[in-house]
């Protein structure tokens, strides 16, 4: 059934077809998009919806029970955020090793969320208006 | 099965082991214990984006995540 379509239609048609499976097995395998995935296979359904709409997501801290925001990045992408959310203060840690973003997020969501004191006891802290909304809404 | 992943530069890693296999079972957790004596913090679920950080290997968890030592950055 396939095959027979597939010989039915226009070179041109069959060629378009196959730059755009290659197009999207390659755009879904990169590094990139598997640490996307996985976080977002880690988050909670709120944080996913969050995330999915704004570039980042919020959690809350295991031993102070702060909230804090992080935003899609690599560096510098942590934000402490009062009840209005508006940033109070940055926290910069992340896993050695030059991750992709989303496994830097996952990997800075755990610790928050699990060993909040030793993350920040590690992390520099850095004044929030440092980066602008507009730098953490870049596209993927 | 049960899944190890490990996050590196390639997104990450995955190694997946029966838990019934004793062979594989050992494997998984000499692999656990070098990652974690290496630095590599380990966490499983336990939830829908519920994570607990384990210390020693857990034959029971069916997904266990390893992120590299925290820097500050």
């Amino acid at each position: 059934m396939f095959a027979a379509l597939w010989f039915r239609a226009p070179a041109r048609a069959r060629l378009h077809a196959l730059r755009e499976l290659y197009r999207r097995f390659f755009g879904e395998n990169t590094p990139d998009a598997r640490g996307r995935r996985l976080l977002a296979e880690w988050l909670t359904a709120e944080q996913r919806a969050q995330f999915e709409q704004h570039r980042y997501f919020d959690v809350i801290g295991c031993d102070t029970g702060k909230r804090y925001r992080i935003h899609y990045g690599t560096a510098a992408n942590v934000h402490e955020v009062d009840d209005a959310g508006h940033a109070t203060m940055g926290w910069c840690f992340v896993p050695s090793g030059f991750l992709v973003p989303g496994d830097v997020m996952l990997a800075q969501k755990i610790a928050l969320e699990t060993d909040e004191k030793g993350a920040l006891a590690l992390a520099n802290r850095f004044p929030p208006a440092t980066h602008s909304e507009h730098f953490y809404r870049r596209p993927f | 099965m049960a899944t190890q992943i490990v996050m590196d530069q390639t997104g990450d890693t995955r190694h997946e082991f029966d838990p019934g296999n004793a062979e594989a079972l050992a494997r998984a957790e000499q692999r656990f214990r070098e990652l974690t004596g290496a630095g590599f913090t380990a966490a499983f679920r336990t939830g829908p984006g519920e994570v607990t950080r384990i210390k020693s290997f857990d034959p029971t968890a069916q997904e266990t995540l390893f992120y590299p030592r925290l820097v500050g950055g």
